[in-house]
């Protein structure tokens, strides 16, 4: 449905987008992870041809982007991280509007609004004006205007930043519910749990390159052992920091300016004792400890250092 | 097409959506209308009294006299000297106007014929003085064709005026259509205010309606609108297409009010039709402009309300561009609104048609087509 072959994007000569490339199976689900500033968005939007690439080439549906963007725009729809929708207008004339900008006839804009509406849980307050929506049903009727024309591939760009629970989960079971029915989804997120919820396969985006993709399981087996012993001490000693390293089993130690050191682990070994052994020799007192299992967000911090919400 | 007009429909129903837009759009230009058109118009209840002293006493001093007491936004009345001067100690009258003594020879000579003692802190001074000398000027033009008679035909050129004078009727007419002092289309009154200030909120509505450009360029609905297979001209060309027509929905609707309400007759159909259509792009074209120099709509707001005021004061929409200086005059000249009164001007007072408004009609295109050129270029679209 998508590939990407090595795009590159730069502003005012910073590169932001490396030479990204991946591949987007029809009907899948696709998960975008990154942290902020990372180049999700700027991918995103190459991809629907608001911005355009200097090198390499986006297809779609094996179109071109570069030479059918009009074709490729009504095949499909954006659902954007701002609430680009008219705060005066009511949810059902917004969404008109959009189905009309997609060419739906004004018959057909109304009707198909009506679904929408009741997809996205929102019948009841049709007539009523974004303005005096609460964030989260903004975000819903945000994405019933990217579905208005029925498009094969939806792309999301952190389509639930800034909603309360029941309307992130209301949107995350849409959006299940959508690719259930054959609709491709590209999700981008820096919340991992909903890319993990949603995604069967995952690209991992830092500093505008594409750092790790791939199904979970390939992910997580990219993890050296997964376990992480997350300590957090009252000082940075440096010999104890170094004698952590030496420890056996220790993959990686992650110091964070916040007291905080990730120890990365082969597996899952014995070493607590060691590591309060070290503690008490160096004159380090551990306020707390914990292991944590693999996860999106510790193969992230594994590979950049950073955590995904930096 | 369907794309560029479901904008435009959109638009237009957002705009009316607004109450604050119906308010901006009607009620203030008929408030300010009224409440102007009243203070400076003939239909003013209250006008300035003036006390008149004729030294002369001679048929041209007392025609001066009688064309000064048709003056319908000044009430003169006549008096000696001293009774002038003893009216204007007890604040009776705003001030003295005094046809001096050998008024012929001045007049004839070129030099100061009237005078005009105001009232201390009289502030409409200016006006009551630019009426006198209108006045003035229609005689001086006797005056002077009754001295070229006189030395053509050897007659004293007194006799000659007295003849001009008595068969003055006819003429006169065509001056009293020129000035509009006796049609009733003075544009002194509300005629003024409301050429004026619909021209200015007619400004300020599109200021605002431009403002929807920077709006949604903020909030991202540009960025979405350009994911959709829109291009920018559609895009465009649905603002725009909303913006004119808004834009004449209000000036009919004043127009309308106007005519209803105060009685002003705004002239040739066609040439009126013309007129404002000119305007209103020469307006939307500012109104891009502005928003091309700016990031935000509150920015948008103040630069533009700040335009229009000042373009409004030296463009003689609030006063008469006659009122102020020649080096104003000749700034004004290049001020959209200047164009604009004048060709209104002309509709309401002359009886103008198209031929007779080009003028106004090229320069408000001519700053159209640079607004718009200007617009465009600096419009930033993502």
């Amino acid at each position: 449905m998508l590939t990407l072959l090595n795009v590159k994007k730069s502003f005012d000569s910073r590169e932001v987008v490396k030479g990204v490339s991946l591949q987007v199976e029809k009907g899948e689900s696709f998960g975008l992870l990154g942290p902020n500033g990372a180049g999700k968005s700027t991918l995103i939007s190459m991809i629907c041809g608001l911005v355009p690439f200097e090198t390499g080439d986006i297809w779609i549906d094996g179109k071109l982007v570069s030479k059918n963007l009009k074709e490729i725009k009504q095949m499909i729809g954006v659902v954007p991280q701002d609430i680009a929708l008219y705060p005066t207008m009511s949810a059902l004339d917004n969404l008109v509007f959009w189905g009309r900008m997609y060419g739906l006839s004004g018959k057909d804009a109304r009707s198909r609004a009506k679904e929408i509406l009741e997809i996205v849980g929102l019948t009841e307050r049709a007539k009523g004006r974004i303005e005096t929506f609460s964030g989260g049903m903004k975000r819903r009727i945000n994405i019933g205007a990217a579905l208005m024309h029925r498009p094969k591939l939806l792309i999301m760009d952190e389509p639930t930043v800034g909603i309360d629970p029941q309307s992130r989960n209301h949107i995350l079971e849409t959006v299940k519910s959508l690719n259930e029915k054959g609709m491709t989804v590209i999700y981008t997120s820096h919340y991992m749990e909903e890319v993990e919820y949603l995604c069967k396969r995952i690209a991992i985006i830092d500093d505008g390159k594409l750092i790790a993709s791939g199904t979970k399981k390939d992910l997580n087996n990219r993890l050296a052992g997964g376990t992480v012993l997350k300590l957090t001490v009252d000082s940075l000693h440096p010999l104890f920091i170094e004698q952590l390293k030496k420890l056996h089993g220790v993959e990686k130690v992650i110091v964070q300016p916040t007291y905080e050191i990730d120890i990365h682990l082969h597996s899952k070994m014995e070493i607590v004792a060691g590591v309060i052994l070290l503690a008490s020799q160096q004159g380090v007192h551990i306020q707390s400890m914990q292991l944590q299992e693999a996860n999106l967000e510790t193969l992230f911090l594994q590979l950049t250092g950073r955590s995904l919400r930096e | 097409m369907k794309k560029i007009l479901s904008i435009c429909l959109f638009e237009i129903k957002r705009t009316f959506k607004k109450k604050s837009s119906v308010v901006l759009m009607f009620g203030m230009p008929l408030l300010f209308t009224f409440l102007f058109g009243t203070i400076f118009g003939k239909d003013a209840d209250v006008s300035f009294r003036i006390a008149l002293v004729d030294e002369e006493q001679t048929p041209l001093s007392k025609d001066i006299t009688q064309k000064l007491m048709l003056d319908e936004m000044i009430s003169y009345e006549l008096v000696t000297p001293d009774e002038g001067k003893e009216l204007l100690a007890g604040n009776e009258v705003q001030g003295i106007v005094t046809l001096r003594s050998g008024i012929a020879n001045k007049l004839r000579n070129g030099e100061s014929a009237v005078s005009f003692q105001p009232s201390p802190g009289m502030a409409t001074a200016p006006l009551v003085k630019q009426q006198v000398n209108q006045t003035i000027q229609s005689i001086d033009i006797y005056v002077a064709a009754a001295q070229v008679g006189s030395a053509y035909f050897n007659e004293d050129w007194e006799s000659i005026y007295e003849r001009l004078t008595v068969n003055e009727g006819r003429i006169e007419t065509w001056t009293e259509q020129k000035a509009g002092m006796s049609t009733g289309n003075s544009m002194m009154g509300v005629s003024n205010s409301s050429a004026g200030f619909s021209i200015m909120f007619v400004m300020i509505m599109m200021l605002s309606m431009t403002g929807t450009l920077i709006e949604a360029r903020q909030n991202g609905i540009w960025s979405r609108l350009f994911t959709t297979p829109v291009s920018r001209f559609q895009v465009l060309l649905g603002h725009f297409l909303s913006f004119f027509i808004v834009g004449w929905i209000q000036f009919f609707i004043l127009i309308a009010l106007s005519s209803t309400l105060f009685g002003v007759n705004w002239g040739h159909t066609a040439a009126l039709f013309i007129l404002v259509t000119s305007l209103l792009l020469c307006v939307i074209g500012l109104g891009m402009a502005i928003a091309g120099f700016v990031r935000t709509v509150e920015q948008q707001n103040a630069i533009g309300t700040l335009v229009i005021i000042s373009t409004c004061m030296l463009g003689g929409v609030y006063w008469p561009i006659s009122m102020v200086p020649e080096v104003m005059q000749k700034i004004a000249n290049y001020i959209p609104q200047k164009w604009a009164m004048e060709g209104f001007t002309k509709l309401i007072t002359e009886g103008g048609t198209i031929g007779d408004i080009a003028m106004p009609l090229i320069a408000l295109l001519g700053f159209a087509a640079l607004f718009l050129s200007i617009g465009l270029t600096r419009m930033k679209y993502v």
